[in-house]
């Protein structure tokens, strides 16, 4: 550990070079709030997929789990959207606080690829369901 | 009330922008509340009741024509443990209800 002739600690040091934070303009707070909304609705609309795959379509023939193989992924990810959006919005408010550029955010890639793979498991679910009918 | 007063009461009509989509919100709570009242009565009920609950959440956080700070952690917080909720109570209605229980071996 070197010695700092001033007398500070690291920690000190550290803290003293974080950009300052200010209240950022309401208008970019706002803007962040309702994408931080909008993502909650998608994770609704997520578990309402869920529910309905597993409520309103009949049991797969032959594939006795296929509708609970669909909808259990798709409740778990809208939790995971709802949580993932909360972190998003911390590190948005944060880069508005001290000024600097957004940070990218995962949550649509995520998204695409998750919906993309359940689609592909919806499809072999159905075709294995015809065959076996 | 001016224009200007309004500009600077809310710039770009920003708070009455989220507050809308507070509403939508609420509302797409209901719409899942109402869907699942159908399988499970009680889980139906509470998700209503969690509509109501955002609305308010909304309303509350943002009093219309006052000044004040934008940032509410503490709501957003709240809506996250809402959906974690209702995911939760959703799996549940899928293994619990007649329609969605997994058939025995």
């Amino acid at each position: 550990m070197s010695a700092d002739p001033s007398g500070r600690s690291e920690a000190e040091d550290a803290a003293s070079q974080e950009p300052p934070e200010g209240e950022p303009d309401a208008r970019f707070t706002f803007a962040n709030e309702r994408t931080f909304l909008a993502w909650n609705r998608t994770a609704l609309a997520l578990i309402v997929a869920g529910l309905a795959i597993v409520q309103l379509l009949p049991p797969f023939t032959g594939v006795p789990a296929g509708r609970h193989m669909l909808a259990v992924p798709l409740i778990v990810f809208g939790a995971l959207v709802s949580i993932g959006s909360f972190v998003e919005w911390g590190r948005n408010q944060r880069a508005l606080r001290r000024g600097e550029p957004l940070p990218r955010s995962p949550l649509p890639r995520v998204l695409s690829i998750t919906v993309a793979v359940l689609a592909f498991v919806a499809v072999v679910v159905v075709l294995l369901s015809a065959v076996l009918e | 009330m001016t224009r200007e007063d309004m500009e600077d009461l809310d710039p770009g009509l920003a708070r009455e922008r989220t507050e809308l989509a507070w509403i939508r919100t609420a509302i797409s709570f209901g719409a899942l509340g109402g869907v699942v009242l159908k399988w499970s009565p009680v889980a139906g009920a509470v998700i209503l009741g969690m509509s109501a609950l955002v609305y308010l959440l909304g309303r509350l956080v943002r009093p219309a024509g006052r000044e004040g700070t934008a940032e509410h952690r503490g709501a957003l917080l709240l809506m996250t443990i809402a959906v974690t909720v209702v995911a939760l109570t959703a799996l549940t209605t899928i293994f619990v209800t007649p329609g969605g229980r997994l058939p025995l071996p």
